[in-house]
């Protein structure tokens, strides 16, 4: 299979298969908040992606020239202290406190952003835009990202583009998901729920039906690679 | 071994906070938004409570608003006088004399001086039981189902013997409880002294039609209106012109609440020294008697 073919598997496989949010339940909290009207929910969508973007393609960088097992820059500096050593450096301790500081970094960067050139967006966003920080999608993307970077060989390792691919894809798994949901909060609005379900209760029971639904996708790669594997 | 990558890791720490503060620091210059200095400022002096009683959704709009300047500044029922002296001082503007608007209730009447009523089983809400007719006699009167009481956040009117009293002391103006009356009985009136005289009576038919409603309502004798200018009659019913209402230029407003025979022109707002000066000697009851309703009582099945 060529490159371009495992590409697009991966994108195939993280938005529909694997979906962020059906598959591995992350992202939940904005995915409850911000999925009340179809726009809001568009919107919140895109910064996601775009978040998850930047912050994988710093974390990759990061990743692969600092902090995995032997990367390039530490073991130079490494070799400034003792040139002798034939010692493998470790940097790994530092992967979480790394990502989240370049996570905020990123979702700092994109609120300035959206409040230069989408005044409207910003509003509509109130709190869940600076709450993008603490967005599990986000988190899980670059952890998934350090395990296919530091130490892995052959297939498992990614490069760059298999990061981006993924980031990408991963927030459109999640736009999508949201966009759906607050297609059927809308209509949801016009339907007599019971009331001790009204609210959160509901939304907990329709994410899981559209769970369910997303299951359906499953095995869909392994047709798809033998059609491209040939 | 172990010194090196720990101080490899705070330089790689080290390094990455430099690195994002650059990029940080030339983003927020390039994406500046000029933000109007006096907003904030504006913003600051609001109370915060995004009550609504500005007629804006919440503060940040009020205060978008009275920068732009196509609203009052004294608009803020909660902050007062003080709020809107902050506002007219950030502003450079002049505060015209603003006036605290509080709810007065225009019924007088508790369960046993209301006539004709009904045993009502329907939703515990005056929302409901204003819908049906035979609910009480009095088509214009307090229905005592405490709308009024569940719409106020600050704990300010409250249900006693079936009739909305206010408690001024509480009270910050908001008018949630004006917006929650079905029978529009509550309205919000400038008090421009600490006791405002207000008639306490909504009912506008003739005086034999409302005695036989109620005890106490109003029976449009006009004593009212022969004793000062300030009411006016309409419908068998005064009603007074606070635009008009000068405390300074009016008789002493014990004199105007004597003269209604039924007793509906009260005065409302803090005690005045002679009320307090007439309950002074009287015991306070050495067993206060709870009520004995339970939070339950307020949670109850509204089908």
């Amino acid at each position: 299979m060529n490159h371009l073919g495992a590409l697009l598997l991966l994108a195939i496989n993280t938005a529909l298969i694997n979906n962020m949010v059906f598959h591995f339940f992350v992202g939940n909290c904005p995915f409850i908040g911000v999925s009340r009207r179809i726009d809001t929910a568009f919107g919140m969508g895109c910064a996601v992606t775009f978040v998850t973007a930047v912050a994988a393609m710093l974390s990759w960088t990061c990743t692969y020239f600092i902090l995995a097992p032997g990367a390039p820059l530490t073991t130079w500096a490494w070799r400034q202290f003792n040139p002798t050593s034939q010692a493998v450096v470790d940097l790994s301790i530092l992967n979480y406190v790394v990502y989240i500081f370049l996570i905020a970094a990123a979702v700092q960067l994109v609120e300035m952003y959206v409040r230069k050139f989408f005044p409207a967006l910003y509003k509509a966003f109130g709190v869940f835009l600076p709450l993008i920080t603490t967005n599990c999608v986000i988190l899980f993307v670059c952890l998934e990202i350090m395990k296919h970077v530091s130490g892995a060989t052959g297939p498992l390792y990614w490069g760059p583009d298999e990061a981006l691919v993924y980031a990408v894809f991963a927030g459109v798994g999640f736009l999508i998901a949201i966009v759906i949901m607050a297609g059927i909060r809308q209509e949801l609005d016009h339907c007599d729920v019971p009331k001790p379900l009204r609210g959160a209760g509901i939304t907990m029971i329709i994410a899981g039906i559209l769970a369910l639904a997303f299951m359906g996708f499953t095995g869909v790669d392994k047709g798809l690679e033998a059609m491209f594997g040939k | 071994m172990t010194v090196i990558t720990i101080i490899l890791a705070c330089g790689t720490m080290l390094l990455l906070a430099v690195l994002a503060a650059y990029a940080l620091g030339w983003a927020d210059r390039v994406f500046r938004v000029p933000v109007d200095p006096r907003m904030e400022a504006v913003l600051a002096a609001l109370p915060g409570a995004n009550c609504g009683g500005c007629g804006y959704v919440g503060c940040s709009e009020y205060a978008a608003a009275v920068v732009a300047g196509s609203v009052e500044v004294s608009k803020c029922t909660v902050g007062g006088v003080s709020c809107a002296a902050a506002l007219a001082r950030i502003l450079g503007v002049e505060v015209k004399p603003a006036w605290p608007y509080r709810p007065v209730l225009h019924c007088g009447a508790t369960y046993a001086q209301r006539l004709k009523r009904a045993d009502y089983r329907g939703e515990r809400t005056c929302a409901a039981a204003n819908v049906i007719s035979g609910v009480q006699g009095c088509a214009y009167g307090c229905l005592g189902f405490s709308d009024c009481q569940l719409a106020c956040d600050f704990d300010a009117i409250h249900i006693i013997n079936g009739l909305a009293v206010v408690d001024y002391e509480k009270c910050v103006g908001c008018g949630a409880c004006e917006r929650a009356c079905p029978r529009h009985i509550i309205s919000m009136v400038p008090f421009k002294a600490e006791r405002m005289l207000v008639v306490a009576c909504s009912n506008k038919d003739a005086g034999r039609d409302v005695r036989a409603v109620c005890k106490v309502g109003c029976i449009g004798c006009r004593a009212c209106q022969r004793a000062s200018d300030l009411f006016q009659m309409t419908e068998h019913l005064p009603t007074i012109d606070y635009d008009s209402y000068d405390p300074d230029k009016m008789p002493d407003l014990n004199v105007l609440v004597a003269r209604c025979p039924m007793k509906r022109i009260v005065a409302v707002g803090k005690p005045s020294e002679k009320d307090l000066a007439a309950v002074k000697d009287q015991e306070l009851p050495g067993v206060v008697m709870g009520e004995f309703r339970t939070t339950a009582d307020e949670a109850e099945w509204r089908g």
